[in-house]
């Protein structure tokens, strides 16, 4: 039983690893900020959460404080690189090529009913 | 050409750091005044954490100073910023950035108690794990600083912070003070209660306590810092 989850917890760390390289490799590779955001944030969110789940399967007498961090990862990330996303597109950041912009028509909803009210 | 400048310097660096670290040999036994702090801490002070009984017990006049110099920073950086604000906005100045999305306001409501109880398991337990009252205090700062992007109308009272700050210095030397009066060497900061056992919560005498009135301390400059900061940038008094 311990053997297996040693080599369970050597699988999830390897893939961990996997997934954060590929995090660095994309913010390096990619264009611009919205597909750099989306390889920065998405894959380390993964990537973090693995290499931790993996580091508690391997010690078992830390899996309850791998899982409180998990747990932590899965709502800070997403919701950090939601605001940032957020927030280069409240400053006017542009994508690289001709994307379709549907936040634009919820946004000019949004200020056609904020002034008739 | 550039780039060939960049890690030829890169290698020089690297070499010169190679040559300092490599006459410290890994895990070796440390000899002189290192070994003098490993072996004393567990046995006289019962503090597993040997960062934390030098840092507060054999050093501790020193965190003193240390303390000093970051509420002097805290004050000086308050003096500065202030008077600039008050040229500007009235009385009660209103944040003009726009306000944080419902997806941030929930999670940082959501996330505050975590890292409030983080940060006070980090300085309460400084003498028995990593970390201790800069670290807690400044984690507690963090979660300050998420209620205040997260929430535009979100204010800190400085009249409040103000007055953990003081009494949590106030009574860092009230511990030193009653260590030079209970205390068997009479010397300042001296251990005068009961030092326990060690790896226990109650252990360590005075060190646990000086280290929860550090932690309160920094927690409360740090998110005085941040709140004159954050008002500052926001209220867009400076051009």
């Amino acid at each position: 039983m311990e053997t297996v989850l040693l080599y369970l917890g050597y699988f999830f760390v390897s893939l961990g690893a996997v997934f954060l390289f590929l995090g660095a490799f994309g913010i390096f590779r990619m264009p611009d900020f919205y597909t750099r955001l989306q390889a920065g944030t998405k894959s380390s969110t993964l990537g973090a959460m693995s290499l931790i789940l993996g580091v508690g399967l391997m010690q078992p007498e830390w899996f309850f404080k791998t899982l409180i961090i998990i747990i932590f990862i899965a709502i800070s990330n997403p919701i950090s690189s939601h605001a940032l996303a957020r927030g280069a597109y409240k400053t006017h950041q542009k994508p690289l090529t001709d994307t379709i912009d549907a936040y634009e028509e919820v946004v000019k909803e949004d200020e056609t009913k904020n002034e008739e009210e | 050409m550039k780039k060939l400048v960049i890690i030829s310097l890169l290698l020089v660096l690297g070499y010169s750091l190679m040559n300092t670290f490599s006459d410290i040999e890994f895990g070796k036994k440390r000899e002189g005044i290192s070994s003098y702090f490993l072996e004393h801490s567990p046995d006289d002070l019962q503090v597993a954490n040997t960062v934390t009984a030098i840092v507060v017990s054999f050093r501790g006049f020193d965190t003193l100073g240390e303390v000093t110099v970051l509420f002097l920073a805290a004050t000086a950086m308050g003096t500065i910023l202030f008077r600039r604000r008050s040229k500007h906005t009235g009385l009660n100045p209103q944040r003009k950035s726009p306000q944080a999305s419902r997806i941030v306001q929930a999670a940082g409501k959501l996330l505050f108690p975590a890292i409030m109880i983080l940060g006070a398991y980090v300085f309460i337990h400084g003498h028995l794990t990593p970390g201790g009252g800069f670290q807690g205090g400044a984690i507690i700062a963090t979660g300050f600083l998420l209620l205040l992007i997260s929430y535009r109308q979100f204010k800190v009272e400085h009249k409040y912070v103000t007055w953990i700050e003081s009494l949590a210095g106030l009574s860092f030397v009230t511990i030193g003070l009653l260590g030079m009066i209970l205390g068997p060497h009479n010397s300042f900061l001296e251990n005068f209660l009961n030092v326990g056992s060690l790896n226990d919560l109650l252990s360590g005498g005075v060190i646990a306590l000086v280290y929860i009135a550090v932690g309160f301390k920094v927690g409360a400059e740090l998110t005085g810092i941040l709140d004159t900061l954050i008002n500052i940038r926001e209220t867009g008094d400076i051009d």
